[in-house]
């Protein structure tokens, strides 16, 4: 496989995995960081790359392992607190135009575990159907129903909650 | 859309029974500006997830430059590892002998120090010994005086 074709093949989805990266690191530095290392690794294994049925499921797991690696290492360097506080900053400059309600629900999100952030990621953001979700993630679809409803509630109670308050 | 399947959709949402049709179904309405009051709530759960979606990743992918010359990348590298070792091992001879000739240096500069010292001792002997001469000229003056 020549680089063009490399490119073209794999580019298509290189914001989807941006966006999961993000989601799971928060910041956008090490999200583009982590897709890099991603496509690297693509690169590396381009001559396995046919054998796989889905590149982009594929690359989503990629994705997902490279990033769950890069928290656990930062968090056994204890690098955790440095982090959360970067969280908020991240927040405050967003460079999208969001409103306060759209902000909170990111926030909710970042406080919930990986796995039901991922996978909130990868159905409510990506849309991507419940089968392409099992593959990604190896789990089952009733295990990832199960999270994906747990996800979504926690959201709202949090979301309700700093409605009662008037936040938002 | 009435609001009793938008409650129903809701609902089906919030236990994971929702296909992907109707959880864009959802997303339209809730994006929309015409969310009747008592879902507003919810409205900017809806809204985050579509403004998620368009976030873009800004950097280049560079895959394809970094790896074009990778056997030449491996040239590199073992060219410059190679020159290092290299520079390493001169700067240590270099470094060994220069220390070797200090040694020699140190070992006769402690040679003449040991011989000025056993001169100097001998210097004051002789000193005290010129002591015991004045002697000898003062009595040997007052004999023949």
């Amino acid at each position: 496989m020549k680089q063009n074709d490399f490119v073209a093949t794999v580019l298509p989805f290189k914001d989807k995995l941006y966006r999961l990266a993000k989601r799971i690191l928060v910041s956008s530095d090490e999200a583009e960081d982590a897709v890099q290392e991603v496509y690297l690794k693509l690169w590396k294994g381009k001559q396995r790359m046919e054998n796989y049925k889905s590149l982009e499921a594929f690359a989503m797991t990629m994705t997902k392992n490279y990033c769950l690696d890069r928290l656990k290492s930062k968090q056994a360097s204890n690098l955790k607190i440095v982090h959360s506080n970067y969280k908020n900053d991240e927040n405050l400059d967003r460079q999208i135009d969001v409103k306060d309600g759209v902000s909170l629900v990111f926030k909710i999100m970042e406080t919930l575990p990986e796995k039901q952030r991922i996978i909130l990621q990868l159905r409510d953001v990506e849309a991507f159907e419940y089968s392409e979700i099992s593959k990604i993630l190896e789990i089952n679809e009733t295990a990832i129903r199960v999270a994906l409803s747990r996800a979504r509630k926690t959201v709202r109670e949090q979301l309700i909650k700093k409605h009662k308050y008037g936040i938002s | 859309m009435e609001l009793a399947k938008i409650e129903r959709l809701l609902e089906a949402y919030f236990e994971g029974n929702t296909s992907l049709e109707e959880e864009k179904l959802l997303r339209k309405y809730f994006t929309s500006d015409a969310v009747a009051p008592q879902f507003k709530v919810y409205k900017p759960l809806f809204e985050s997830y579509a403004i998620a979606q368009e976030e873009v990743s800004k950097r280049e992918l560079i895959v394809s430059n970094r790896n074009m010359p990778f056997s030449k990348l491996w040239r590199y590298g073992i060219a410059a590892s190679i020159a290092a070792v290299g520079l390493i091992t001169l700067l240590m001879f270099s470094s060994l002998s220069l220390s070797q000739d200090e040694e020699a240096a140190l070992a006769a500069f402690n040679e003449s120090k040991k011989a000025m010292l056993l001169l100097a001792d001998n210097f004051n002997n002789g000193a005290e010994q010129l002591a015991l001469l004045n002697q000898f000229t003062e009595s040997k003056n007052s004999i023949l005086k």
